[in-house]
C-alpha cells in the first residue's frame, strides 16, 4: 500500500508544479488541439502562449495522445467545461464527432472559437449548437495552389498521384477538392492514384512505394501534409527516383524545408499554425469583453519552393 | 484462499482510489462536484464495459487483443443499419450479435483450432479494423435519430444511462461469475485447464462461450460510443484493449488466470478514469498523463506480486 501512496504523492506532486502560477483571478482560455505530439500544433500553442501572454489571461492547452481519438478529445472538453473556463478554443478531431462536446459547451455558457478544422455545419445547426467563429486557413484554396503549381511544373501534362488524409476529415476533403478542381480542368493531366496514407509519415512511405510499382510512370505528387510527403520522399529515394517526381506537400514543417532546399520535395502549402493560435487567443479575448467577431476569420495562406526559402534566406541576412 | 487474496488486493486498490480522490480534492475544487462525478462515471463507463468481458477472459488464462476492433466493426455496422432507418432496439442486436460473432471466432480458433489467444486475437484485431474500414471506405457515418442518442443522453435522476447500464452489466457479471457454472468454470479453466478438462467438463464450448461474451460487450460499447459521438467511425477504439487490460490488471486479475474479480476491474477501471479527469482538471500535459497511468499500472502488479508473497 505504501507504494501506492508514493506514487500517488509523487503525480500529485508533478501535477502540481504543473499548475498555472499566474494569479487565479484572470479569465482562463482553453485551447485544445488534436495532440500535442505534432509540430502544427506546438507551433499553435506557442502562437497562442504569446497572445495570451500579451492580453493578460491564463492559457490551458491540452491534448489528446492520438490525433484521431474523437472520444479522448470529448472527454478533455468536458473536464475543461467543469473546470468552468471563460473560453473554449478547440482543433476539432472530428468535424462531425466534435458536435456533442460543443453541445455541452453551450449548454454550460462557454464560447467557443473553431480553430483549423471545420465543423460539420449541417450536424452542427440541426443539433442547435453554435459556435462564435472559425479561424482557419482555406484548405480549398490551399489545394488550389498546390494543383496549380503542379499543372505549370508539369506544362499541363503528365500523370499525378495524390496521398489522402483521413478520409471524411474536412482538412482532407477541402484540400483534395480544391486540388483536383484545378488539374480536372488540364485534359492532358492524369490522377493515376489517390489513396489515402492516414496523415502519417511511415504509411506515406508505404502507399506510395506501392503507388510507384503500380505506376512507374507517375511524374508528380500531391500529399495532403508533409509527414506523408515526406515518407514519400523516402520511397521515391529508395526507387532512386530522387528528383524526377514533383512533391507537393502541405504545411511546410521544418523537414519539409529541408527537404525543399535537397531538391527531395518542389513545394509545400504553407499555414501559420502559430498565427491561428495567436488569432484564437485574440478573439477570445474579444469574446470576453462583450465585443462580436465575425463568423470566419481566415489565416493567411501560401507556397513555399525552394526560391521563395532562398528569399527569405537572404532577407534574413 | 485465493479469492480472499484477490479480494485484499482489490480493497487495496480501492483504498488507492479513495488517496487518489482525497489529493484531488484538495487540489483543484472542481473535482469533487456532482457534475464532475458524474461526468467521470461517464467517461469511464465504455472502458468499464470493454474491461468487463476481458476480466473473464484473463481469468481464464487468455488475453483478448481484438476489443477496440470490434468496437468498431460493431460501431460501423450499427451506423449504417441505424441510416437505413431501422430501428433502434433491432440495431442494437445487430450491433451486440456483430460483436459476438467475433468473440465466437475467437473464441472457435482458440478453443477448436488451439491457436494461442494472443494470435487468435491479433490477427482479428487487425481484420475487424480492416472489415469496418471497408464496410464504410474509411469514412465515419454520422447522424442519428435523437430516439438512439437518448442511450447516451438520456439519464434517470441526473444518473446518466450508460452510467445505469454499466453498473446493470457489472451487477449481472459479478452473478454470473460468482452463481453460475458458466463462471465457476471459467476460474477452473484459468487455474488448471487439464484438471477441468480430465473432470469431463466442455472446456472449449465455456471457453468459447467466454470470448463470446467479450466479444458482445464491445457490442455494448460500440452501441454507447456510436451514441456519445453521434458518430460510428472505423478507427474508433484503437488502443482500448490496454486501457481494458490495464484496467483488469489494475483490478487484482491475475494474468497467469484463475483469480480475478468483477469488482475489482471496476475499481481498476475508475482509478484510470479519474487519473485522466484529475490531471485534465489541472492541466497536466497528455504526455504526463500517459506517464502517471504507465506507473499506475506497474505499481498496482508490483504490490499484487508483493502481496501474494507475503501470503505465501
Amino acid at each position: 500500500m505504501k507504494y501506492v501512496i508514493s506514487l500517488l504523492t509523487a503525480v500529485l506532486l508533478i501535477a502540481s508544479c504543473h499548475r498555472d502560477t499566474q494569479q487565479e483571478g484572470s479569465p482562463v482560455i482553453a485551447l485544445v488541439v488534436k495532440t500535442l505530439n505534432h509540430p502544427f500544433f506546438i507551433d499553435m500553442e506557442q502562437g497562442a502562449r504569446k497572445a495570451a501572454e500579451a492580453a493578460g489571461v491564463r492559457l490551458v492547452v491540452q491534448g489528446a495522445e492520438r490525433e484521431l481519438d474523437v472520444e479522448k478529445q470529448m472527454q478533455i472538453i468536458e473536464n475543461l467545461i467543469e473546470t468552468k473556463v471563460n473560453a473554449l478554443c478547440v482543433t476539432p478531431s472530428g468535424s462531425k464527432e466534435i458536435v456533442p462536446a460543443i453541445l455541452k459547451a453551450n449548454k454550460a455558457g462557454i464560447p467557443v472559437i473553431i480553430v483549423d478544422t471545420q465543423v460539420d455545419q449541417q450536424t452542427l445547426h440541426s443539433a442547435g449548437g453554435s459556435v462564435a467563429t472559425f479561424i482557419g486557413s482555406d484548405n480549398l484554396e490551399g489545394g488550389k495552389l498546390a494543383g496549380q503549381y503542379i499543372a505549370d511544373r508539369l506544362q499541363g501534362r503528365g500523370y499525378v498521384a495524390i496521398l489522402e488524409g483521413i478520409p471524411g476529415h474536412e482538412t482532407s476533403d477541402s484540400r483534395l477538392k480544391g486540388f483536383r478542381s484545378v488539374i480536372e480542368r488540364f485534359n492532358a493531366i492524369t490522377i493515376v492514384g489517390s489513396q489515402t496514407a492516414n496523415w502519417e509519415r511511415d504509411q506515406g512511405y508505404n502507399v506510395f512505394q506501392n503507388m510507384l510499382q503500380s505506376h512507374p510512370r507517375v511524374q508528380a505528387l500531391f500529399a495532403c501534409n508533409d509527414l506523408m510527403a515526406l515518407g514519400a520522399v523516402e520511397a521515391i529515394a529508395a526507387a532512386r527516383k530522387t528528383g524526377n517526381i514533383i512533391v507537393v506537400g502541405f504545411d511546410a514543417l521544418a523537414d519539409a524545408k529541408v527537404a525543399i532546399k535537397n531538391n527531395q520535395m518542389a513545394a509545400s502549402v504553407i499555414q501559420y499554425p502559430s498565427e491561428m493560435g495567436r488569432l484564437a487567443v485574440e478573439h477570445a479575448v474579444t469574446l470576453l469583453h462583450g465585443e462580436s467577431i465575425p463568423a470566419f476569420i481566415p489565416v493567411k495562406i501560401g507556397l513555399v519552393t525552394k526560391e521563395s526559402l532562398l528569399v527569405e534566406e537572404s532577407q534574413k541576412k | 484462499m485465493n479469492s480472499i487474496a484477490a479480494y485484499g488486493r482489490s480493497f487495496g486498490t480501492l483504498l488507492g482510489l479513495a488517496l487518489l480522490c482525497l489529493l484531488l480534492w484538495t487540489l483543484t475544487p472542481h473535482f469533487l462536484t456532482v457534475s464532475n462525478l458524474i461526468n467521470v462515471l461517464q467517461q469511464t463507463s465504455i472502458i468499464a464495459i470493454v474491461a468487463v468481458g476481458m476480466t473473464f477472459v484473463i481469468i481464464t488464462a487468455g488475453i483478448d487483443l481484438s476489443v477496440g476492433s470490434v468496437i468498431a466493426l460493431s460501431g460501423v455496422v450499427l451506423g449504417s443499419v441505424l441510416a437505413t432507418g431501422v430501428p433502434p432496439l433491432i440495431a442494437g442486436a445487430i450491433a451486440l450479435a456483430t460483436g459476438f460473432l467475433c468473440g465466437l471466432a475467437n473464441g472457435l480458433l482458440i478453443s477448436y483450432g488451439r491457436l494461442p489467444a494472443f494470435i487468435a486475437t491479433l490477427g482479428m484485431m487487425s481484420l475487424a479494423r480492416g472489415l469496418a474500414l471497408m464496410y464504410t471506405d474509411g469514412r465515419p457515418i454520422s447522424g442519428f435519430s435523437d430516439t438512439f442518442r437518448l442511450v447516451s443522453t438520456g439519464e434517470v435522476l441526473t444518473v446518466p444511462f450508460p452510467v445505469i447500464l454499466m453498473g446493470i452489466v457489472y451487477v449481472t457479471a459479478h452473478f454470473v461469475l460468482k452463481r453460475t457454472k458458466l463462471g465457476r468454470y471459467t476460474y477452473a479453466i484459468g487455474g488448471n485447464e487439464e484438471a477441468v478438462v480430465l473432470s469431463g467438463v466442455n472446456v472449449r464450448l465455456y471457453k468459447t462461450a467466454v470470448y463470446g461474451l467479450c466479444g458482445m460487450l464491445c457490442g455494448v460499447a460500440a452501441i454507447l460510443l456510436t451514441a456519445r459521438l453521434n458518430s460510428a467511425q472505423p478507427t474508433a477504439g484503437i488502443m482500448y484493449e490496454l486501457d481494458a487490460i490495464a484496467a483488469t490488471v489494475i483490478g487484482g486479475t491475475s494474468l497467469m488466470g484463475g483469480e480475478g474479480t468483477i469488482f475489482g476491474t471496476l475499481v481498476g477501471a475508475l482509478l484510470i478514469g479519474v487519473l485522466r479527469n484529475g490531471l485534465n482538471l489541472l492541466g497536466v500535459s497528455s504526455f504526463i498523463q500517459q506517464i502517471a497511468i504507465g506507473s499506475v499500472i506497474i505499481i498496482a502488479v508490483f504490490v499484487d506480486m508483493m502481496l501474494k508473497k507475503r501470503s505465501r
